[in-house]
Parts: structure tokens; C-alpha cells; sequence
């Protein structure tokens, strides 16, 4: 959590295994304490929980919860600024995992909204039944957002990298 | 065939409740839709409509109350719709209705791309 912008006020963060209890707790209490309308709120609850799901599926790094219940680990940041809201999340992931990100985030940043639409429907269309995969989240995150996803990949070793990811909410 | 029914559980928001009903051909989807294991979640209700649209073949009626789903999800409800699709256009009848939050536009737009993916009308209601 070192490298991110920690200016604004900090609503919520949480660094460990994202579970879905967590994650639902989490999201449900969002959703009291931001004061602000409906249709944000709405968004960033939906945003929160894409994101967060994706760093409990698809984080190299996994805790066992209980025994043979596992989660995926990493942090998520909320801060909110004059007149946006910042969502942050952090994780590790397979070196390989790294490449497909950078493509994809560099893909939904290059769309506006019918392209990204278009895109999510082809995704969603070609997706596997059981794992969709991150992508589509990611695209959905785009769409939620209105603003292109600052992300970063940074290689720690042969095997893994550390992928943050940061969304703007305008309220 | 038996009646489908899954009740919503207060400590997990994330499971939606389900009422899928033989007799009437009614099924209705309700509350949030987030869960881990989404594919498990999901087949028996794909199951269910796949076994109703072959065996009892009398109208469907599909009522859609989600507040909320994540995209994982939506790949799931897209694969329902589907096999609605085919039985429609091997001549069942259908009637899909989602109902929706006026406050929530995000939503429509997500139904209208699932009218666009599966070429099946999706009758927009309001929450009342």
C-alpha cells in the first residue's frame, strides 16, 4: 500500500484474505456510510465488490481460511476526495497473469462506453461457464467508472508480480 | 417435477432466494447474486429449466428481482435465458419480466445487453 495516493480521507481499508463474509460485510456497510445519492452509492458498492472478488479469485498469494476453504489475499483502500471517490485494490498474481492484465486494462482504457459494452457482451458471450475470468469484471469496473483504470504491474520476480488497481468515482 | 426453492439466508446476502414452481411455471430470482461458487449455485436452476422446457413444456414465466449481480453471475443467467430462447423458438411459450429500481439505471442498461446477447424480450417492471 506504499505507492498509492493516500490524500483525501480514508474510509475504509483492509489488508488480508478477502472472504466472501468480509467482502459482503464490508460491501453492506459501504453502503450506509457513504453519503451520498443512490445511483453512486449503487456504483460504488458494485465496483467494490468486482474488484475485491478479483483479488479473492485470482491472488497468487491464498490463506486457508478453514480447513480446505481457501481465499485469495491482498488489500483494498476507499478514500474519498472533494468531489470523487478513489477505490484501490492490491494483490499479487503469477508473472503471467501480469502480461493478460496490462493487455486487457490497456484495452478497456483505449474504448469509450458502446465499445466497452460491446466488448463486455463478446467477452461474456465467450466466457467459460465455470470462471469467466477477471476480465469481464475489470471491463464492467470501466463502464461502472466513466474514467480509464489506473493500473500497475510491477514484476517482483521470475515467477510473480504486484498488480494495483485504482478507480475514480465522480460524485 | 418438484418445485425448486431456496430461501434468502440473512447471514449470506450473497445467495439470491428462489422460488421455481412445476405447477404455474413461475420462477422468480430474487435479491443479490454474488456467491464464490457460482457455477454450483447455478446449475440446479439450469437443470431445473432445462428438465421443465423438455418434459412439462407449459408456459414459463421467468421473473427476475436482482438487485444485484456480479459478472460472474450474469454469465449464469445468460445461460438461462438461453435455453429459454430455444424453447420459445421451438414454439413455448415465454414470458420473461425483470423488474428493476428506476434509481438504478445501470441496470437497464445491463438487461438491454441481454436482450441484445439472447434476441429474447425482457419486459421491464418497476419496483413497486
Amino acid at each position: 500500500m506504499n505507492n498509492i495516493n493516500n490524500q483525501g480521507k480514508k474510509i475504509i481499508s483492509f489488508h488480508g484474505p478477502l472472504t466472501i463474509s468480509l467482502l459482503s460485510f464490508v460491501g453492506n456497510y459501504l453502503k450506509l456510510v457513504i453519503n451520498t445519492d443512490q445511483v453512486l452509492a449503487s456504483r460504488l458498492y458494485k465496483i467494490f465488490i468486482e474488484l475485491t472478488q478479483n483479488v479473492s479469485y485470482y491472488s497468487a498469494e491464498v490463506k486457508e481460511i478453514e480447513k480446505g476453504i481457501k481465499s485469495g489475499v491482498g488489500w483494498f483502500l476507499l478514500n474519498e476526495h472533494g468531489k470523487h471517490f478513489e477505490f484501490t485494490t492490491g494483490n499479487l498474481i503469477k508473472i503471467e497473469d501480469g502480461y493478460k492484465l496490462d493487455r486487457n486494462c490497456n484495452e478497456i482504457n483505449s474504448l469509450n462506453e458502446e465499445e466497452l459494452r460491446i466488448l463486455k457482451r463478446k467477452t461474456r458471450g465467450e466466457a467459460k461457464i465455470r470462471d469467466i475470468g477477471a476480465h469481464i469484471g475489470l471491463i464492467q469496473t470501466g463502464l461502472l467508472s466513466g474514467h480509464p483504470l489506473d493500473f500497475k504491474v510491477s514484476e517482483i520476480n521470475s515467477k510473480h508480480s504486484y498488480f494495483t488497481i485504482s478507480v475514480r468515482l465522480d460524485k | 417435477m418438484e418445485n425448486l426453492v431456496i430461501k434468502e439466508v440473512q447471514d449470506s446476502p450473497y445467495y439470491p432466494s428462489i422460488n421455481f414452481n412445476a405447477e404455474s411455471g413461475i420462477c422468480e430470482i430474487a435479491g443479490e447474486s454474488y456467491m464464490e461458487e457460482t457455477f454450483k449455485f447455478y446449475s440446479p436452476l439450469i437443470d431445473w429449466i432445462t428438465k421443465y422446457t423438455n418434459e412439462v413444456k407449459r408456459p414459463l414465466t421467468l421473473n427476475f428481482k436482482l438487485t444485484y449481480f456480479n459478472t460472474n453471475s450474469s454469465r449464469l443467467i445468460l445461460d438461462m435465458l438461453d435455453i429459454v430462447k430455444k424453447y420459445q423458438d421451438d414454439g413455448g411459450r415465454v414470458s420473461v419480466n425483470w423488474y428493476y429500481d428506476p434509481e438504478d439505471p445501470d441496470m437497464i442498461d445491463e438487461i438491454q445487453d441481454f436482450e441484445m446477447e439472447t434476441d429474447v424480450k425482457i419486459n421491464l417492471i418497476e419496483f413497486s
